[in-house]
């Protein structure tokens, strides 16, 4: 069933919505955004026209609410098959030892190091695919200065922002452990065969310590695990990072 | 039932020449512009029924925008939410003329057929 032709912003951005309800919440946003600018730039160049005289035109020029949903819908789909890489058909089970080391072929992994406190809204998306809003939200009907104030303390909004910065700081901290140290000993450890080569020629003045662990087996033995503590910091940086955007877009952004 | 079929066709062809067209606006002007303004650009250089609803010029410029032919700035507005204007980048222009070169000689290679089909 069709829904009568909207005669407010507000009843065609909630049409727009409704037609989306299926979407990622942040494209939602994004194109109630998109329609709430038209919407009002339209009824502003019209002002001898009622909202709901403009409103009655809009399904000629912008496009009735399921049109414009089938457009974001469209392009949604081709913009994400464009920016992801397409999934590697599985054709068989990989080994646990090739699926632990392939993650150093997976770009996000790297990027996801980065992600560690950086990163919010724009910068999450680009690093972890998770999709986040490229419009801010929409402010909803005008009010009184009061009014406003009032309706931004009663938004959860506002609320789970301000968690989400607080929360930054010992996530942060976490993270930001988690990538220096795994990076400081997984590299030591790789390095430690070109290090202690190195010193032996007086080239560099570091070198393994204690001497104990300055012997051929010894080496090997740390640069394997060198290589080990390297893998896994990347497979947690990913698994970090997917689970920060996850929180992100929990305490960012609105549901529908 | 015929009406449905042409509009089809119209959507079908409109797919990629939506990007072209409004690549061309924003490589014509040295001024920034946002969704209303080109939206109603192309409804003024439209006679009669517009070829496409303006409310797909936005994801189109948000698609073009995330692959880096446009940038795009939010400016705050008095008379609704903050307006986002965009602008060419270089690779945009340099696509823009790629995007050109693929119009014409689709266009000549269709025109000859349908020409040489009037002229008697």
């Amino acid at each position: 069933m069709t829904p009568a032709a909207p005669r407010s912003i507000d009843a065609y951005l909630k049409q727009l919505r409704d037609a989306l309800a299926d979407q990622d919440p942040a494209l939602i946003q994004d194109a109630a955004y998109d329609a709430e600018e038209y919407l009002r730039a339209e009824i502003a160049a019209h002002p001898d026209k009622s909202e709901a005289d403009v409103l009655e035109l809009i399904a000629s020029t912008y496009g009735a609410p399921e049109e414009v949903a089938a457009a974001y819908r469209e392009t949604e789909a081709k913009v994400k098959a464009a920016l992801q890489p397409p999934a590697r058909p599985a054709v068989q089970a990989p080994s646990m030892l090739r699926s632990f080391f392939s993650v150093y072929r997976d770009p996000r992994a790297y990027t996801s190091l980065f992600v560690i406190s950086l990163g919010e809204g724009r910068l999450i998306e680009a690093m972890t695919g998770e999709r986040m809003p490229r419009r801010p939200v929409h402010p909803g009907p005008k009010l009184s200065l009061w009014a406003g104030i009032v309706a931004m303390l009663k938004d959860a909004r506002t609320w789970t922002t301000l968690a989400y910065f607080i929360l930054m700081l010992p996530l942060g901290i976490i993270y930001f452990v988690i990538a220096t140290v795994g990076l400081a000993f997984g590299l030591t450890f790789t390095l430690a065969i070109p290090i202690e080569v190195l010193h032996h020629f007086d080239l560099i003045g570091a070198s393994i310590q204690p001497a104990w662990l300055a012997t051929a087996p010894m080496l090997i033995a740390l640069n394997i695990i060198g290589i080990i503590v390297l893998t896994t910091l990347l497979h947690a940086a990913r698994g970090i990072a997917r689970a920060h955007a996850r929180i992100a877009k929990r305490l960012l952004v609105t549901p529908g | 039932m015929e009406d449905s079929q042409v509009r089809k066709f119209q959507k079908d062809l409109n797919g990629g020449l939506v990007a072209l067209v409004l690549l061309a606006v924003l490589a014509a002007t040295q001024e920034d512009l946002y969704g209303y303004e080109i939206a109603k650009r192309l409804q003024r250089a439209n006679e009669g029924e517009a070829l496409f609803k303006e409310g797909t010029v936005y994801p189109v410029l948000r698609a073009l925008s995330a692959a880096g032919l446009l940038t795009s700035r939010i400016v705050p507005s008095y008379s609704g939410p903050p307006r986002r204007y965009y602008r060419i980048t270089d690779e945009g222009r340099t696509m823009f003329d790629q995007y050109r070169g693929v119009w014409r000689q689709t266009r000549d290679f269709v025109d000859r057929f349908i020409e040489a089909g009037i002229t008697p």
